[in-house]
């Protein structure tokens, strides 16, 4: 690297006529080269191409570039082949800047070259200012302990622990219970294959059993879990208060569910002969069922309501259908009603068994949940259930009913909700364990090197159970067989001067990488575990001492990108100048796809990438209605969804004080906007910008003046 | 730790009206530690108050911001803010009712204005999102006796022999039934302790308390006359 000022090189890409065709490149690449730093200024047809990757090391080696500035397609898609192309020429990849002005400009404003020409200059100039303060970052390699602890000895987990350890991995096996086999120990047969339950759980064990590589401790539960990827530290508990230690590379948490019971509801409880589908296996494997004649089953006990447990539990139908022909088998005569909402018997082979069961007469009657079946006692001890007959439009009596049967969902257990924290991996509103992306990642937790599979993660069948888990080995696995793992350098770095000890950082962080360590004089800092950090800033932004930054998202950069987002005083008719903060993994997508679906939406915006809404800090808020700016946007993953566990309800509530401070200040708080923009949701951005722009043009320009320009750059 | 609140910002907006040049001093110590007086609230209320003036189209702000490591020590105020001081005409205090009075002290001819109220001392229960009074600095702890649930504090009579008769279901009359009786929860600790023997201690009416202001010899200077031991 020569000299003290940065050399950037900016290459800007035509991508045939996806740029080309809209923006005015050539006018970009002499607007670049007026940048402050930028020594040299480009353009390709396809900068992706090899011709144009060529271009870029060439250029790094003969104009001695030590920043790269591609303005192009989005950094979601192409930055990693940049950042390949810097590396190959001898450049720190982290000294590699993305300008998108394909998804974000061409395409979203085709009908107006001008506007979107002179967009693209910001958003260029905003990638060099940011560039120009670029720093080169070391990823760190860590080894990987080649074994795995699994949690949960249900078929799942000893599904995931045989896979394992037929691929040469240690595996140790851990249940909280005397016996392997979780709920497939309490059931009766399976469907839809009718197959006894035991038999099955049987041979599953039985490979297990045989299995060298595979340690199983039964009656033991996780009671600490310490370390990260590769090098986890496992505090296990015997029931006999015995502890041990485990050092594995991976785990899967294979904990399983449990049945629900429906306390007070049909009866159950109060009348003996109110039970629940799980109960009645029971009575089949011990043969107390007795003759009944009549039998009524309730779906949807305690499932798909408007609070609470909303989800439907997708195994309760085919497990009444089975129940069913199960009693139907036993005893030809005996009547069997299912009370329904929706039957869901989707899939490979249960719609046959749907056919089935009505061919051996088992009578299927919907009901609404607005009226809901009765179970109504009889003096001879046996029932009658009332139901709203939703086909005839009336009400029918089921009268002398031996049995009355409630399908309940699977829930998550106890076990389940104090494993959570001790993991800290996060459980959904459902309860169920929280994968770290619903499409992309469904195996995987956000903290790497931990893995969910079965019941765990939300109700399933055992076939679906059995396939998640080997999914779940097979991830386990790749780090394991790779012997090592490279961690982003995108993570929080701690001024230990300025640290002043509060804990804060470590109260935020969702991945516990950040704890207060007493160094040897005495002082206690913030210390940050660089490979559980995952760079999304929260304690960056609650750092009250203001003693954390973000490795490649700094202050100072997001400053620059701020003052540098609106160059052109505004002439003629009012535009509003509205900044957008877009998280890295929904809003910042979002946006995108609105690009790739070429919705078109007004070219007064301009997007400052951030890893997590959560790191949007008060100060970039006020800084940017300093620089002129008319309006601020946080958009970032709905509740629930967020990359980081909760960074997004920590922008959320730093949203709502920061509207107040704008009122007391006498500021027009819808100034300020948020909104959770998914990926999936382009016309949702799209339209959210579009509102905005419209609502500022209302409200009429801001009336600061600009006192904020970053960076010298005019 | 002393808790402390953020002024209302109109207020603080008055209270600074025909000043132009206000360095805002934060406190690293109990202030800054929750958010409410450390560097970035410091920074946050710059911006606050440069805007708002420009808004108000008022006389124009100037405002730097400076942290300490605690506003309570007056030889820290004396060194490590002489500089920043000197250059700023008025001095805005983000550290507790003391803090406040020891930037006065020492710089006399400055103005020196409160950015926040001091209200007690207490505790911070982060996932509860609240902070607790614990504490009233009576002199005279026992702590020992009650299970470590202050009387003096948590009790809204502070009644050195309790209960009255005004808890219901172990919430306080005072207040309306929506606060925990403290004796009631130091009955209920000392009986997990298997202490409830203390509970039926008489305690007598004390007198040890001074009338403030107290004063209090630092510990060094009684181990300097105990000839250095520490």
């Amino acid at each position: 690297m020569g000299g003290n000022m940065p050399r950037v090189g900016v290459f800007v890409c035509h991508c045939g006529v996806n740029i080309g065709g809209v923006i005015d490149v050539p006018e970009v690449v002499n607007y670049a080269k007026t940048l402050p730093d930028v020594v040299y200024a480009d353009r390709n047809l396809y900068t992706c191409a090899s011709d144009g990757i060529d271009s870029i090391k060439e250029a790094i080696k003969k104009h001695n570039l030590d920043r790269v500035v591609v303005a192009s397609c989005t950094p979601r898609t192409h930055e990693p082949l940049f950042r390949a192309t810097c590396e190959e020429a001898g450049l720190n990849k982290y000294l590699f800047e993305m300008a998108s002005i394909r998804e974000l400009c061409s395409w979203v404003h085709a009908g107006d070259p001008e506007r979107a020409t002179e967009k693209a200059k910001d958003i260029v100039r905003m990638a060099v200012a940011k560039a120009r303060l670029l720093e080169p970052q070391e990823e760190l390699e860590i080894d990987v302990e080649p074994s795995s602890l699994i949690i949960g000895g249900g078929v799942a987990g000893i599904t995931a622990a045989t896979c394992l350890a037929n691929q040469g991995f240690r595996v140790y096996l851990i249940e909280k219970e005397l016996e392997l086999g979780g709920m497939l120990r309490k059931l009766h047969k399976i469907f839809p294959t009718q197959q006894d339950a035991s038999e099955l759980l049987k041979e599953a064990i039985g490979n297990l059993k045989a299995h060298k590589n595979i340690t199983t401790l039964t009656s033991t539960v996780v009671k600490d879990v310490e370390g990260y990827i590769g090098n986890y530290r496992v505090t296990v508990q015997r029931k006999d208060g015995k502890n041990g230690e485990l050092k594995v590379g991976t785990i899967i948490v294979a904990t399983g569910a449990e049945n629900f019971e429906p306390m007070e509801m049909y009866g159950y409880r109060k009348y003996e002969n109110v039970i629940t589908q799980l109960e009645l296996e029971q009575l089949f494997r011990s043969g107390e069922l007795g003759r009944p004649d009549r039998i009524v089953m309730i779906q949807c006990v305690g499932a798909r309501e408007k609070e609470g447990m909303a989800y439907c539990s997708r195994i309760c139908c085919m497990t009444a259908i089975k129940n069913a022909l199960n009693i139907k088998e036993l005893y030809q005569d005996t009547d069997v009603y299912i009370l329904y909402r929706d039957l869901q018997t989707y899939g490979k082979e249960y719609g046959e068994y749907q056919w089935k069961a009505k061919e051996k007469n088992i009578k299927f009657i919907k009901y609404v949940p607005e009226r809901p079946p009765e179970v109504i006692p009889q003096t001879n001890g046996k029932l009658t259930v009332k139901i709203y007959n939703v086909s005839i439009n009336e009400e029918i009596k089921i009268k002398d009913c031996d049995l009355t049967v409630l399908s309940t969902p699977l829930i998550q257990h106890q076990a389940g909700k104090e494993l959570s924290p001790i993991l800290k991996v996060p459980l959904g509103s459902d309860l169920f364990f929280f994968e770290a992306h619903y499409k992309l990642r469904p195996i995987d937790f956000a903290t790497d090197g931990i893995y969910v599979c079965g019941t765990a993660h939300g109700s399933k069948t055992i076939s679906e159970s059995i396939t998640q888990a080997c999914a779940a080995a097979s991830r386990a696995a790749i780090p394991m067989a790779k012997k090592h793992v490279r961690s982003e350098a995108i993570t929080a770095q701690v001024n230990e001067e300025a640290c002043i000890g509060c804990g804060l950082c470590e109260y935020v962080c969702p991945y516990g990488a950040a704890e207060l360590v007493r160094k040897p004089e005495g002082k206690w800092v913030s210390k940050i575990n660089e490979i559980m950090c995952k760079g999304c800033g929260d304690c960056a932004v609650i750092c009250p001492a203001v003693a954390i930054e973000m490795r490649h998202f700094k202050e100072e950069q997001i400053l620059a990108q701020i003052g540098t987002s609106f160059l052109f005083p505004a002439e003629g008719e009012f535009e509003p100048k509205i900044l957008v903060f877009a998280c890295n993994w929904c809003s910042y997508a979002g946006a995108d796809l609105a690009g790739v679906s070429r919705i078109q939406y007004p070219p007064n915006v301009r997007l400052i990438r951030v890893m997590c809404s959560g790191r949007v800090d008060p100060l970039f808020v006020f800084k940017a209605f300093r620089s002129g700016i008319d309006g601020v946007l946080i958009t970032g993953c709905h509740p629930g969804e967020c990359h980081y566990v909760s960074g997004n309800l920590w922008a959320e509530a730093r949203y709502e004080v920061v509207k107040s401070w704008m009122e007391k200040i006498g500021m027009k708080p819808e100034r300020l906007r948020l909104a959770w923009i998914s990926a999936s949701e382009g016309a949702k951005f799209a339209s959210v910008i579009k509102d905005m722009v419209a609502d500022m043009k209302k409200l009429g320009p801001s009336s600061l003046t600009r006192s904020l320009t970053e960076g010298g750059i005019r | 730790m002393i808790i402390v609140k953020l002024k209302p910002f109109e207020e603080i907006l008055s209270m600074l009206e025909g000043h132009q040049r206000i360095l805002i001093v934060g406190c690293d110590g109990c202030s800054g530690i929750y958010e409410v007086g450390g560097l970035r609230q410091a920074e946050i209320l710059k911006e606050q108050l440069e805007l708002a003036r420009e808004l108000k189209k008022s006389e124009k702000i100037s405002v730097k911001t400076v942290t300490v490591p605690r506003q309570c020590d007056n030889d820290i105020v004396a060194k490590k803010l002489r500089r920043e001081v000197a250059e700023q005409e008025a001095i805005l205090s983000l550290g507790c009712g003391v803090g406040v009075q020891t930037i006065a002290e020492v710089y006399e001819d400055k103005p020196v204005f409160p950015g926040l109220n001091t209200m007690f001392i207490g505790m911070e229960n982060k996932s509860q999102g609240k902070l607790f009074e614990r504490c009233q600095a009576c002199d005279d702890c026992i702590l020992a006796e009650t299970g470590g649930i202050c009387l003096i504090a948590r009790c809204a009579k502070g009644l050195l022999n309790g209960p009255c008769g005004g808890q219901v279901n172990g919430k306080c009359e005072v207040g309306g039934y929506t606060r925990d009786c403290a004796w009631v929860l130091i009955w209920k600790r000392l009986k997990q302790r298997g202490r409830l023997d203390l509970f039926t201690k008489f305690r007598h009416f004390r007198v040890n308390r001074q009338h403030p202001p107290r004063e209090l010899e630092l510990p060094i200077s009684v181990t300097k006359s105990q000839g250095g031991k520490s």
